[in-house]
């Protein structure tokens, strides 16, 4: 009884404090709009899901476009895919509020909301996924048994091609759905997609050198994987830029406080500059000198990826108390410029 | 075909449309004595939030929540050495606004809220598997989650349903039941419109300078998530009120944020061909 009291009374806001409500601004220093109710589950599926997605995409353009050596090294990105998959349907039905209704996410077909869709969405692309990586599995002798024959009827063309439109369908709705709300810091700036997208690729191809690096593959392979792994962290730089010039104030429970450390040493850091900074060491590098290089360079940008959507995620929790960027979201604020 | 599908899905025809129904709460009525909160809370069965001051004026609820639906607001505006009428103690019952354009029910991906036949949004509790999503979505901070492993319809989300259950059985709302001051007003959303353009011009005459409509077809804040089913008539400006001035519906820019992420994808798609390509 008495604990119930007490746990009742955490659900109120702080209590005000300093100066008097705000300057006169809203009521008392009360949050506008509510704080979001998910957990670790749910950054941890945008990292895993966009890494599989990344990975898949990789491994599908190195498959249709790359030499014969790029599609052997490249084809381990399907099994980064199923792995990373695996997870994420647990992860996802585990953040509900009520897990065993998990399949009401499916009893209508809604794209107009971003969860409806990134539910459909993860539901195609998983079955997708495991099917290429057991037809390669097949192809290599690593999958033996009556299964074999089943994974040789997948049509590997086909695969390829929905897999990476659903990839990148499941790569790019994340940002979408935290930036479809209310909260400051995701709703402010138009670019929160495209910096998600961007992660789950830089992070997508970085598991796939990661997986070749270790296999021992030719130079040429890796180089060209530097190459576009460069590509993406250039484009997060460039987005992560964007995304914080737009949010401007909104942005203070990311960029200062208890999120600042991960998020610019981590995401900022070690998920853009420093990936960078080691294929540029590595441009001119063979044999163990590059391999070591790459696989540095792809273990930071994948930490880097975790710690992007972890921050981001968790500063938008905080933001939801910040009634002034709330009343700057919405066009009113008197202190706004 | 449709038939068939409709007896197999268990499928009813929706109930006729009714007259839409809702909320004209004038706060200048308001007395801040809270029975709307009780009997809500009595009503709907909603469960105690339990005691705690928070040294703000008397309100110690705080907020709307999954089991407040009714929040009282205790708004002092004193200013040292001002004049009498510069000492005011604002009152306001917020409530659902059951936006004609419903952010929460946009979100919604199970179908679980609801547009019901007096154009009211309604959490259908048997269908929603809590995926909180509306929660972040309302631009006013209205519904929210029950705690996963509570007492109270664990799990789901919660906000005023306008008493669905009693507008069926052609009864009042029980907030506005209770209310002794007539500050919350039920009844057709038409009837109850042209009643509040009235009373602020009576306001107005008065001298009533600041007092104005929020939630009216023409006002700024219907700009997005169109006009409120649960409207107010303000003394202040709606910040005052913790109210947003033009509150944002996400469905207006997903576009143009879909929009970017594709690009960064189709932008790494082809620069993948081209570092691959012609090496076949």
């Amino acid at each position: 009884m008495i604990s119930n009291l007490l746990s009742a009374r955490q659900n109120l806001p702080p209590p005000l404090t300093g100066e008097g409500g705000g300057g006169g601004q809203g009521y008392y220093d009360y949050p506008v709009v509510r704080r979001p109710v998910w957990t670790w589950e749910v950054p941890t599926y945008f990292w895993l899901g966009g890494m599989a997605a990344g990975a898949y995409v990789t491994a599908s353009l190195a498959q249709n476009f790359g030499s014969a050596d790029d599609r052997r090294a490249a084809a381990g990105g399907y099994y980064v895919a199923a792995a990373a998959l695996m997870p994420c349907a647990p992860l996802l039905i585990a953040d509900l509020g009520r897990p065993d209704r998990f399949h009401h996410m499916l009893r209508i077909f809604k794209p107009l909301s971003p969860m409806n869709l990134g539910a459909w969405t993860l539901t195609a692309f998983t079955p997708v996924a495991f099917a290429r990586g057991a037809s390669h599995a097949a192809s290599t002798g690593l999958l033996r048994g009556p299964l074999v024959a089943l994974a040789r009827l997948v049509p590997n063309r086909l695969a390829e091609l929905a897999g990476s439109v659903l990839g990148l369908t499941l790569a790019g709705y994340s940002g979408v759905l935290l930036a479809a709300t209310n909260i400051p810091l995701w709703a402010k700036s138009k670019l929160l997609g495209g910096l998600f997208m961007a992660s789950a690729l830089s992070s997508g191809s970085a598991a796939v050198t990661l997986q070749a690096a270790r296999r021992g593959v030719p130079d040429a392979t890796l180089h060209r994987l530097a190459t576009l792994e460069s590509a993406a962290s250039l484009g997060e730089m460039a987005l992560v830029t964007g995304y914080l010039v737009q949010s401007g104030k909104t942005a203070r429970p990311l960029t200062t406080g208890r999120f600042a450390a991960p998020f610019w040493l981590g995401a900022v850091g070690a998920g853009t500059l420093l990936p960078l900074v080691l294929h540029l060491f590595a441009r001119r590098r063979n044999g163990r000198g590059l391999r070591s290089l790459s696989t540095a360079a792809a273990v930071c940008s994948v930490a880097g990826s975790l710690a992007l959507r972890w921050t981001i995620f968790e500063a938008g929790k905080d933001s939801s108390r910040d009634q002034e960027a709330s009343f700057d979201l919405s066009g009113t604020s008197d202190s706004a410029g | 075909m449709i038939d068939t599908y409709k007896r197999l899905m268990n499928l009813e025809e929706p109930p006729p449309a009714k007259k839409a129904k809702g909320f004209f709460t004038d706060t200048s009525l308001c007395i801040g004595c809270k029975a709307c909160e009780v009997a809500c809370k009595q009503w709907n069965q909603l469960p105690a939030d339990g005691f705690a001051i928070t040294g703000n004026s008397y309100d110690n609820t705080g907020h709307l929540g999954a089991t407040t639906w009714r929040h009282v607001q205790f708004i002092e505006q004193a200013k040292a050495n001002g004049t009498r009428q510069e000492q005011r103690w604002l009152m306001m019952s917020d409530v659902c606004k059951h936006c004609a354009n419903a952010a929460c029910l946009e979100a919604c991906p199970t179908g679980a809220l609801i547009r019901t036949e007096y154009d009211t949004v309604y959490v259908q509790q048997d269908i929603c598997n809590g995926c909180g999503f509306c929660v972040p979505a309302c631009p006013f901070g209205v519904i929210d989650r029950a705690p996963k492993h509570g007492q109270f319809e664990a799990g789901t989300a919660h906000k005023c349903t306008l008493c669905y259950d009693r507008l069926k059985d052609d009864m009042t709302p029980a907030c506005a039941k209770s209310c002794p001051t007539a500050s919350i007003q039920f009844g057709d959303v038409d009837e109850l419109r042209a009643r509040a353009r009235q009373r602020l011009g009576e306001l107005r005459e008065r001298g009533e300078s600041k007092a104005r409509l929020y939630g009216m077809p023409e006002g700024k804040e219907a700009v997005e998530v169109g006009p409120l089913h649960a409207f107010f008539l303000l003394l202040d400006e709606p910040k005052a009120y913790n109210l947003p001035e033009v509150p944002r519906l996400p469905r207006k820019t997903m576009a143009q944020r879909y929009g970017w992420s594709a690009a960064v994808g189709v932008g790494f798609a082809l620069i993948g061909a081209l570092v691959f390509g012609g090496r076949r």
